[in-house]
């Protein structure tokens, strides 16, 4: 069952326009992956979803209602946004506190979202003295408090060292095995992939696409490096195919939309010699660059 | 809404900037009090009268201006502070419908104001009864008229308070909405109640300044300061007024803070 559901979602800010009906639905207790290039329009999303940001057209809605008709929303949905902090004067405890009493939840709760964040030692300093990554984990301190059954996560890696992303990765993964429903946003895909059940694409306010990682990685084109002695006859043949083969040196090809058996079967037939052929492997950066780098050229095409 | 005023105390109280306000509006009551009080009995232009007569003592123990000008500033932050800082997001996560938030914060300044006017009424008065026992003079107003003139600090701090959350909500620049307090209260005021004395029982700050006692003009600067004509408003008009301009102010800033998004 969908527990979110965005329909024709589109947001102009005067001539800008950050979403262009935007269309897609997160299943309760997946863990999805919201990315896109910074200006995609996925914070745009996320506020508008959450009610912070009134829509020009569409609805974006939790468990089939606007967030703002949402009984005790804390205890429905934590969230962590981009452009939000808690007041910097305060103590990440005193925080806490605002947060438990707008939420009725009892002291002891605070003491063990700061233990699950590891900042009982740094409770009682002011949040303007805390680095980025602290404010991170208060952050995911304060959506977790009222122990919601969806989590929505914008950017929360931004600011983490490397142990620091791995701690967040184990965070989401424990989060996920509770049965709980995640979609975390970010602009970097390597960060979640670990994390996720699927991704949802977006760039400049469009769906690029709403996939399961292994389907993503299927829908791309592998590349193939081949050392032949004859690069220059095997292109044309190559070419002839419907395959896109590149000479890169008198003796090396680059050869995509086609397979290593493919080519392995046209050379055997022609009686070319093939010293090596390498198949990269596509990374899920690669993929995500396509993706997005197709869509924008699809968007200038227009 | 009570729980909504207890998460808005809960914030005042664990943000130093409440005290600071506080603490300033002390220091300058007992300046200006003090001020007051030592030229008192003297001659010259804008003359005190002597501390023994009740028009003296009352001077200086009404000069509670500053609480108000005060806890419109704190208003002020208490709405403008969720833009500022950037806590506005998770404020209407928590509380979706913002116009409840708001009432919420209008009441919280308004209570906030209100300990701001009797701070300040009470260490007025202590300053004008000190001078007055130091000089050995006999204390020329009674005691109701005393607690009459904290009593109406009290309600235009708190009324001040409310109005300072309306102009914080609807300009959202802590800057400009703090600025505008000082220059509205301190020369718009001041020019306008010196270039026509009948509209000046009327002006927000003037009107709530004759709640505590202050004679009209009285609290204005400059040139205006102490020009005749006219009388202050009574008590319940010049409190209605005010409520009303608070009323008006929280329904143009709800309309707005609705509609407007949050990003």
């Amino acid at each position: 069952m969908a527990v979110i559901e965005i329909h024709d979602l589109t947001k102009r800010f005067g001539a800008l326009t950050a979403i262009d009906h935007l269309s897609f639905e997160v299943e309760g207790g997946s863990v999805v992956g919201f990315l896109g290039p910074n200006g995609a329009g996925k914070t745009t999303t996320l506020r508008t979803l959450l009610g912070l940001v009134a829509p020009a057209q569409g609805s974006a809605k939790i468990c089939g209602r606007l967030y703002q008709e949402l009984p005790d929303p804390l205890h429905r949905v934590g969230a962590v946004l981009e452009a939000s902090s808690p007041y910097p004067g305060r103590t990440a405890r005193n925080h806490l506190r605002v947060q438990a009493l707008a939420g009725q939840m009892p002291d002891s709760r605070i003491e063990e979202v700061l233990d699950l964040v590891d900042l009982i030692p740094a409770a009682d300093r002011r949040v303007g003295e805390f680095s980025l990554g602290m404010r991170q984990r208060l952050g995911l301190a304060t959506a977790l408090l009222c122990d919601p059954e969806i989590l929505i996560l914008d950017e929360p890696a931004n600011g983490l060292d490397p142990e620091g992303v791995r701690w967040l990765r184990d965070l989401l993964r424990g989060l996920a095995d509770e049965g709980r429903t995640v979609l975390v946003s970010s602009h970097i895909l390597a960060e979640v992939a670990q994390t996720v059940d699927s991704v949802i694409i977006l760039d400049r306010g469009h769906l690029v696409t709403h996939d399961t990682l292994d389907e993503l990685t299927a829908r791309v084109q592998h590349k193939l490096r081949i050392r032949t002695p004859q690069a220059e006859q095997l292109q044309r043949l190559l070419i002839a195919q419907g395959a896109t083969a590149l000479v890169v040196t008198p003796d090396r090809l680059e050869v995509t939309r086609s397979s290593a058996e493919r080519v392995g079967l046209l050379a055997a037939e022609h009686a070319i010699p093939i010293f090596e052929t390498t198949t990269d492997g596509v990374g899920l950066e690669d993929v995500f660059f396509q993706l997005t780098e197709a869509a924008e050229s699809k968007e200038n095409a227009r | 809404m009570t729980r909504l005023v207890r998460i808005e105390w809960l914030k005042l109280r664990t943000m130093r900037v409440g005290f600071g306000v506080l603490a300033t509006s002390a220091a300058l009551t007992t300046l200006f009090a003090s001020l007051e009080a030592s030229r008192a009995g003297s001659n010259g232009q804008n003359a005190v009268a002597p501390l023994f007569t009740a028009s003296g003592l009352s001077t200086v123990t009404t000069v509670t201006g500053w609480s108000m000008i005060l806890a419109a500033v704190l208003g002020v932050i208490v709405t403008s502070g969720e833009y500022r800082h950037y806590t506005a997001t998770l404020t209407y996560l928590a509380t979706p419908d913002r116009r409840r938030v708001l009432a919420a914060k209008t009441l919280t300044a308004a209570g906030a104001g209100a300990v701001f006017g009797l701070v300040s009424g009470l260490i007025a008065t202590a300053v004008g009864l000190i001078f007055v026992a130091a000089h050995g003079y006999h204390v020329a107003l009674g005691t109701g008229t005393l607690v009459a003139h904290v009593a109406g600090a009290v309600v235009g701090a708190a009324i001040f308070g409310a109005i300072g959350a309306g102009i914080g909500a609807l300009f959202r620049s802590q800057l400009a909405g703090v600025i505008g307090v000082f220059v509205w209260a301190l020369v718009i005021e001041s020019i306008i109640g010196g270039l026509f004395t009948s509209v000046r029982p009327y002006l927000p700050y003037t009107a709530a300044t004759t709640l505590a006692g202050i004679k009209l003009g009285g609290a204005a600067f400059g040139p205006a300061h102490d020009v005749a004509g006219g009388g202050p408003l009574p008590f319940a008009a010049a409190a209605a007024l005010l409520i009303g301009v608070a009323a008006l102010l929280e329904a143009i800033a709800s309309r707005t803070t609705v509609r407007q998004d949050v990003t």
